[in-house]
């Protein structure tokens, strides 16, 4: 948990959450697992707050309770990690992939799923179909079977998983066995991807535009509306390690098409499809696939002849990238698809890229080369690249006062005189992309933070313009002349509506760059994590 | 008179005839005799009557003097470099040779002084001398401008000397660098591309996009854009900094011998190629290319709230 992870995260929880969630949390990454009096005394913050917070923090799964070490019946810790929270970054990019792959039901399943951390089947059905019948025009409405069916398709896929079942130190009944030290992995249980029994016959209900007389109304029908659906206490949570395959899946795909052609990318889809459910998040490769199962699932669209299927295969195992490695002869060669190689390609190609535009393409170059030989001397450097002695002397000394390349030294004699010492330049992959991914957690912290300090910056705007909204909408609501309407819109200036204007351009594009940043990220974190594992 | 008879004296021991005999022995064996060889031709020649002979015949100049694993040996000299020398005396006539030993890559004067043990002063007016005689010439080092190093008049100064066609006159011509390796990779993408539009089998289109070495070099040649003749070694390495621009790779297939362009059975193969991503995330960012990166924090002079970089991004 280094320092600029932790003010990431307080960032995403302050965002999210708000500020006491923020402090509660940023306190329990700093201080490891801690019990509830020794939070409550270390922040300041009164018993109730940091109650709720706790419970904000443990329904969506950041925070992990267990019975504390030191003896059985001491009473329970409390811990969070940085995983967890800035998996928060990355909701956009879950919420898109889910409308990519099943439409407007999908997406809006999955942002439920986020925003409450973990909910019934059946809730889930219910508050989705009001959401969609609620786009939906006059007259038609959604009926629950649909939604059902994309729900259970959802899990199907592995996208979503059931919540393990807590053990904790409250459980009521008196059968339980002794309360696990750790918390179970939701893998961990057989029924983690069944879809439970419900009955849910119904169809989504239109919100009327009365909206303070429905609330009243829908809050006593809650409490009234208790039927049981037949899956009480099965909770869902969306399985992140799913959709990060899937990402890891695209960025393959991505890589061989720009690469390589069109073609080869679908061959390559198709493979990672197939094996889709039957590799495991950290496997090296993918299980080997023959090339008459490839020709069989190749989608109908591409009626390429089976030589030529062959000779694209060949393309693929002959590239110097190893994205598609063969693993045997029998039933017309079987193929694998090298996953952390390919990983370790894109990471790498990451690394230049980032020295490519912050120092020019010549330093680029000295830094391309140096990761291809590993070991050079200053003078094998200039030779190589081709770039004057001079030039090349400025360019390597300002990478390596960036810490991007490093400095070996092998001494001729026991005292390391100067003189008579070997230097070599090096470039060691895996500390670089490790120092790359703090950069960019700082970076993302510092494009909220100024995001926030634009919004902080124009507030008394901002609540001006909500104002006037509000009024104006109230007034259309209830019927008024157009002469008073434009009289509430005059009340903005130009230079004020110019004002706003530029600052939504500001706080999207910020937004944008932090989604931007957060694809990096990903390629640089599962780069690392696959080298932990192998 | 009577027949005089010329008494010829068939001493065998006169310096003379041992010299010329000698010399005539090392003629037989151009590679050089050894003390073994004289003693068996002229076995009744004392051991000091032949080495006078052989001082004599070395302080001419006539022979050389050199070791080998089994000892001393003796040579026959040129005789045009004999008549060089005429005129010098031993000590030039010994930096010379050093000088000679040390071929087309010259010799430093330190270096020469070592070998010989002169003191500097001498070393210094014996390579005045030898100059201004034009039998030596001093070369500039690329690797160390200030270091001259010293050679035969007439040898052409090696490639690590000059620097080989990439210098000229000492300077690194980047310039010419640059536009060599513009041109090469134009050649090589236009050939990827005529093969990616012809629309084949994929196996014909890739092996239809790769250029060999020697492809290459007929085509920089034909160009016409150096002055200097480029060899194929030059063209590698131009290509060689184009794989370590990411822009083309290279593959090494078995040849015959023969085949045009082939070195020791084997050809390269060169191919364009496309980024494998676009540039990533963090650099469309002003933090991503940042040059006061590191002194970043919130509440200090350089802060995301008040970073001027961003306020320029945020307006573009």
């Amino acid at each position: 948990m280094t320092a600029q992870e932790v003010r990431l995260c307080g960032l995403l929880l302050q965002e999210h959450f708000g500020e006491v969630v923020a402090k509660v949390g940023t306190h329990l990454l700093k201080s490891g697992a801690q019990n509830l009096r020794t939070i409550i005394h270390e922040t300041g913050i009164s018993l109730d707050l940091v109650k709720k917070s706790l419970c904000v923090l443990v329904q969506h799964g950041t925070c992990v309770f267990s019975s504390g070490r030191k003896a059985p019946g001491s009473p329970t810790e409390y811990r969070t990690s940085c995983d967890r929270i800035l998996r928060i970054l990355r909701y956009p990019r879950y919420i898109y992939t889910a409308k990519t792959l099943y439409g407007d039901t999908g997406e809006l399943i999955i942002e439920e799923l986020l925003q409450r951390g973990d909910m019934t089947m059946s809730s889930t059905v219910k508050t989705v179909a009001d959401r969609l019948t609620q786009n939906m025009e006059e007259g038609r409405s959604m009926d629950y079977s649909e939604v059902s069916s994309a729900f259970s398709k959802l899990v199907e896929t592995h996208f979503l998983q059931r919540c393990p079942p807590m053990a904790g130190a409250g459980t009521k009944d008196s059968g339980t066995p002794a309360t696990p030290a750790t918390p179970a992995i939701p893998e961990s249980f057989p029924d983690c991807y069944r879809v439970p029994h419900v009955t849910l016959i119904g169809r989504g209900k239109r919100r009327l535009s009365n909206e303070d007389g429905e609330d009243q109304r829908n809050a006593k029908k809650t409490k009234m509306d208790s039927e049981t659906h037949g899956d009480e206490g099965i909770y869902w949570q969306v399985n992140f390690e799913r959709f990060h395959l899937h990402f890891r899946d695209q960025a393959i795909i991505s890589a061989v098409a720009n690469k390589l052609d069109q073609t080869s990318s679908e061959i390559v889809r198709t493979m990672l499809r197939m094996s889709e459910v039957t590799t495991s998040p950290t496997a090296t490769c993918t299980k080997p696939l023959s090339a008459n199962e490839i020709f069989r699932s190749l989608p109908s669209s591409y009626n390429i002849p089976r030589p030529i299927l062959d000779q694209y295969l060949t393309l693929l195992v002959d590239d110097p990238m190893e994205f598609v490695g063969k693993a045997g002869e029998s039933g017309g060669g079987m193929y694998v698809v090298n996953l952390h190689k390919a990983l370790a390609n894109l990471a790498r190609a990451t690394l230049e890229s980032v020295v490519q535009e912050r120092f020019g393409s010549r330093s680029a170059r000295i830094f391309r080369l140096l990761l291809r030989k590993r070991h050079l001397e200053q003078k094998q450097v200039e030779d190589f690249a081709m770039i004057p002695a001079k030039e090349a002397k400025d360019m390597l000394y300002t990478l390596l006062s960036q810490n991007l390349v490093q400095l070996q030294e092998i001494p001729k004699t026991p005292d390391y005189a100067p003189s008579r010492t070997f230097y070599l330049y090096t470039v060691n992959q895996l500390p670089t992309a490790r120092m790359l991914l703090q950069n960019c957690y700082k970076t993302v912290a510092n494009l909220i933070e100024r995001r926030l300090f634009e919004s902080k910056e124009s507030k008394r705007l901002l609540e001006k313009s909500q104002r006037i909204e509000a009024i104006l909408a109230s007034l259309q609501a209830s019927g008024a002349e157009p002469e008073q309407l434009t009289e509430v819109e005059e009340m903005i200036t130009a230079p004020e509506k110019q004002q706003l204007e530029a600052l939504r351009l500001h706080i999207n594009k910020l937004d944008s760059a932090e989604n931007q940043v957060d694809e990096t990220i990903f390629l640089l974190e599962s780069y690392v994590n696959s080298t932990a594992t192998s | 008179m009577a027949e005089v008879k010329v008494k010829k004296e068939t001493n065998i021991s006169d310096p003379a005839e041992v010299e010329s005999r000698i010399k005539e022995l090392c003629q037989q064996f151009p590679h050089g005799i050894t003390d073994q060889v004289i003693q068996n031709d002229m076995p009744h020649l004392e051991p000091q009557q032949r080495a006078m002979a052989i001082n004599k015949l070395l302080s001419l100049g006539q022979l050389d003097l050199l070791r080998n694993s089994s000892g001393l040996l003796y040579r026959m000299k040129d005789m045009q470099s004999t008549s060089k020398m005429k005129g010098s005396d031993n000590q030039e006539k010994l930096v010379y040779q050093i000088i000679e030993d040390a071929g087309n890559k010259g010799i430093w004067s330190r270096d020469i002084r070592f070998k010989s043990n002169l003191p500097l002063t001498e070393i210094n007016k014996i390579l005045k001398n030898l100059e201004s005689k034009k039998l030596i010439k001093a070369v500039k080092s690329v690797a160390a401008s200030k270091k001259k190093v010293y050679m035969l008049y007439n040898l052409q100064p090696d490639r690590s000397v000059t620097g080989g066609a990439w210098y000229s006159d000492q300077d690194f011509e980047s310039e010419f660098v640059e536009v060599l390796n513009q041109q090469c990779f134009k050649f090589l993408q236009s050939k990827a591309e005529a093969a990616r539009d012809s629309k084949q089998s994929p196996m014909v289109q890739r092996n239809s996009s790769f250029a060999t070495s020697h492809e290459v070099w007929k085509y920089i040649c034909e160009l016409g854009i150096s002055k200097v003749d480029l060899s194929m070694d030059d063209i590698e390495t131009i290509l060689n900094t184009l794989i370590y621009d990411g822009k083309v790779e290279m593959t090494v297939i078995a040849a015959k011998e023969g085949t045009v362009g082939s070195v020791d059975g084997q050809m390269k193969l060169y191919r364009g190629v496309n980024p494998v991503i676009q540039p990533t995330g963090v650099v469309r960012t002003p933090c991503g290319l940042c040059p006061v990166f590191e002194d970043c924090h919130e509440g200090g002079e350089i802060s995301p709230s008040n970073c001027i970089y961003m306020t320029e991004w945020l307006d573009f």
